[in-house]
């Protein structure tokens, strides 16, 4: 048996056994990371965000959203029962970087889409109190003031294929059309359903025709969150 | 040393201070300390016998005993699943009015819809239906209605949602009638419930109400709103135009928010909890149980 006086004695023998132990921990956590395809469930209905929502997720980001919210439904009975089925990795497949989270201030944002109409997302953002009188909540009332700037809308997109978001070249050039025509009640949204599917949330989110705000692009980010997944097709692994 | 009691030194000496030199122990580890520790590496083998441990190419060694937080998960639901369901089976089987009469399963029902309710509803209607600050959520504690207080119209309105459409009146907003009109029907509207100050104003925004502007074909030829109200020579759209004669407002009863109403317009949405495209679906069972809560918060027909 060797004893720890010779491996403290003899510097080229504790340098193998420094390599040894520290590949060991190394292997363990980066080996999976090679074969992430099979950790990862496959599932119907992912697509990657519409330039809208990845300027929204951006300034979910910017406004620090994550500090109080985490985008992560816990496989628990009270978690099912409030926000639905818990997550799945797949849900985050397109999140450079995901925004799991772990800090429960206020509710988890996981599959907050389509639960609340864009009237009340505009109230609430005005003024939270004005419809949650319990919450604790900052207002964020700038965000229907300020205009969205998206001219660098195809370079993150560019960026985002080059980490394997799967944007097409197709949904790269129409990126700034996109954004519009989801933005708007009224303009012809063939292109952008055709280039992300027929259930992407579109309307005039912030209330004001005229112009495209932050908080359109936050809402309609909001309104997609956890309605990508088609559910009814979907049938957990045993696990 | 020479005064070392027990336990050696390695031998080993830093420096070359005589009398008090600096050196190393070598003695042996506390034997508490010791077979704790042989405990807990023993215990870390078990566990990765019992439970899901080590990572492997494409899954992980899941443990003889193969615990699982997603079948903890199933569990816990069905556990929960088979002490609702002779409640449950009865309230699927019969219709909203005869449970509405048998007090147990009502009771049964009203707490399911309830705990939907502080998640779902509570958001915008305030919790327990009593309304919040912000313009443009109907108040469910009242007994005053958009489109129906009775149990199938609840249903209806859960199920399928519900659009409100105020046009916008005020030329600039892409209306048809000048600032002075808007202003003569802002005093007719609050005229109707003795608020309006100013008479002149009233009565030309009267004949506005039923000529030209066209409100009452959709709240009346009274004010008094499409669910109760009335229409010369026609009937009036479940449109759910509320009533203007009483002192319930859904965007707030002052000069210049009524102003801004009818410039503006107003635009209402209930979201459709029921229907197979809504992205947030609620099952039938947990949609009757709501009916049946919103019912029952004291304004139910």
């Amino acid at each position: 048996m060797i004893k720890h006086e010779s491996i403290e004695k003899n510097v080229s023998l504790m340098i193998v056994f420094t390599l040894v132990a520290i590949a060991i921990g190394g292997l363990v956590e980066i080996v999976p990371l090679f074969f992430i395809k099979s950790t990862i469930e496959p599932v119907k209905g992912m697509r990657a965000y519409t330039p809208l929502e990845l300027k929204g997720r951006d300034i979910y980001i910017r406004e620090g959203c994550y500090n109080c919210h985490s985008q992560m439904v816990r496989p628990l009975r009270d978690e099912a029962a409030r926000y639905g089925h818990y997550s799945l990795a797949a849900e985050s497949m397109y999140d450079h970087p995901f925004q799991w989270g772990s800090k429960r201030t206020g509710p988890d944002l996981a599959r907050i889409g389509g639960k609340y109409s864009n009237h009340w997302h505009l109230a609430h953002m005005e003024a939270p109190r004005s419809v949650v009188p319990e919450s604790v909540m900052p207002a964020y009332p700038w965000l229907r003031k300020t205009d969205l700037k998206y001219d660098d809308i195809e370079k993150r997109m560019q960026v985002l294929s080059m980490v394997g978001v799967p944007y097409t070249a197709e949904q790269i050039a129409n990126a700034k059309k996109d954004l519009l025509d989801q933005a708007s009640a009224t303009a012809d949204a063939s292109g952008l359903t055709k280039r992300y599917g027929n259930k992407v949330p579109k309307d005039d989110f912030d209330a004001q025709s005229d112009r495209v705000t932050e908080l359109d692009a936050l809402v309609a980010y909001l309104q997609m969150l956890g309605t990508l997944v088609d559910f009814s097709s979907y049938q957990a692994q045993t696990r | 040393m020479a005064d070392l009691k027990d336990g050696k030194t390695t031998g080993h000496q830093w420096d070359e201070e005589e009398g008090f030199p600096l050196q190393e122990y070598n003695n042996p580890l506390p034997r508490w300390w010791l077979y704790s520790f042989y405990a807990t590496v023993v215990w870390a083998v078990i566990y990765w016998v019992l439970y899901p441990a080590w990572p492997l190419a494409d899954g992980f060694t899941k443990g003889v005993w193969e615990w699982s937080m997603y079948k903890e998960l199933k569990q816990d639901l069905d556990a929960v699943a088979v002490k609702q369901k002779p409640f449950n089976d009865r309230l699927e089987k019969l219709s909203l009015k005869e449970i509405a009469s048998d007090n147990a399963l009502l009771q049964f029902a009203v707490s399911g819809g309830k705990a939907v309710f502080g998640d779902y509803c509570a958001p915008c209607h305030g919790g327990g239906g009593v309304g919040v600050k912000a313009g443009g959520f109907p108040t469910l504690a009242d007994d005053d209605w958009l489109f129906g207080g009775d149990l199938e119209t609840i249903r209806e309105t859960i199920t399928n949602g519900r659009s409100g459409q105020m046009p916008a009146h005020l030329k600039s907003a892409g209306g048809a009638f000048s600032d002075a009109q808007v202003d003569d029907l802002t005093q007719y509207v609050l005229s109707l419930s003795g608020k309006s100050k100013d008479a002149a104003a009233a009565a030309r925004g009267d004949t506005l109400f039923r000529g030209e502007a066209a409100c009452n074909s959709c709240h009346g030829d009274k004010g008094d709103g499409s669910l109760k109200g009335t229409l010369a020579g026609g009937a009036l759209p479940p449109v759910g135009a509320p009533n203007l004669t009483d002192a319930i407002w859904l965007y707030g009863g002052d000069v210049q928010t009524v102003r801004e109403s009818i410039a503006k317009g107003r635009t209402g949405h209930m979201p459709a909890w029921g229907n197979e495209s809504a992205s947030r679906k609620l099952s039938p069972l947990q949609i009757k149980q709501l009916t049946l809560y919103v019912h029952s918060l004291g304004g139910g027909k």
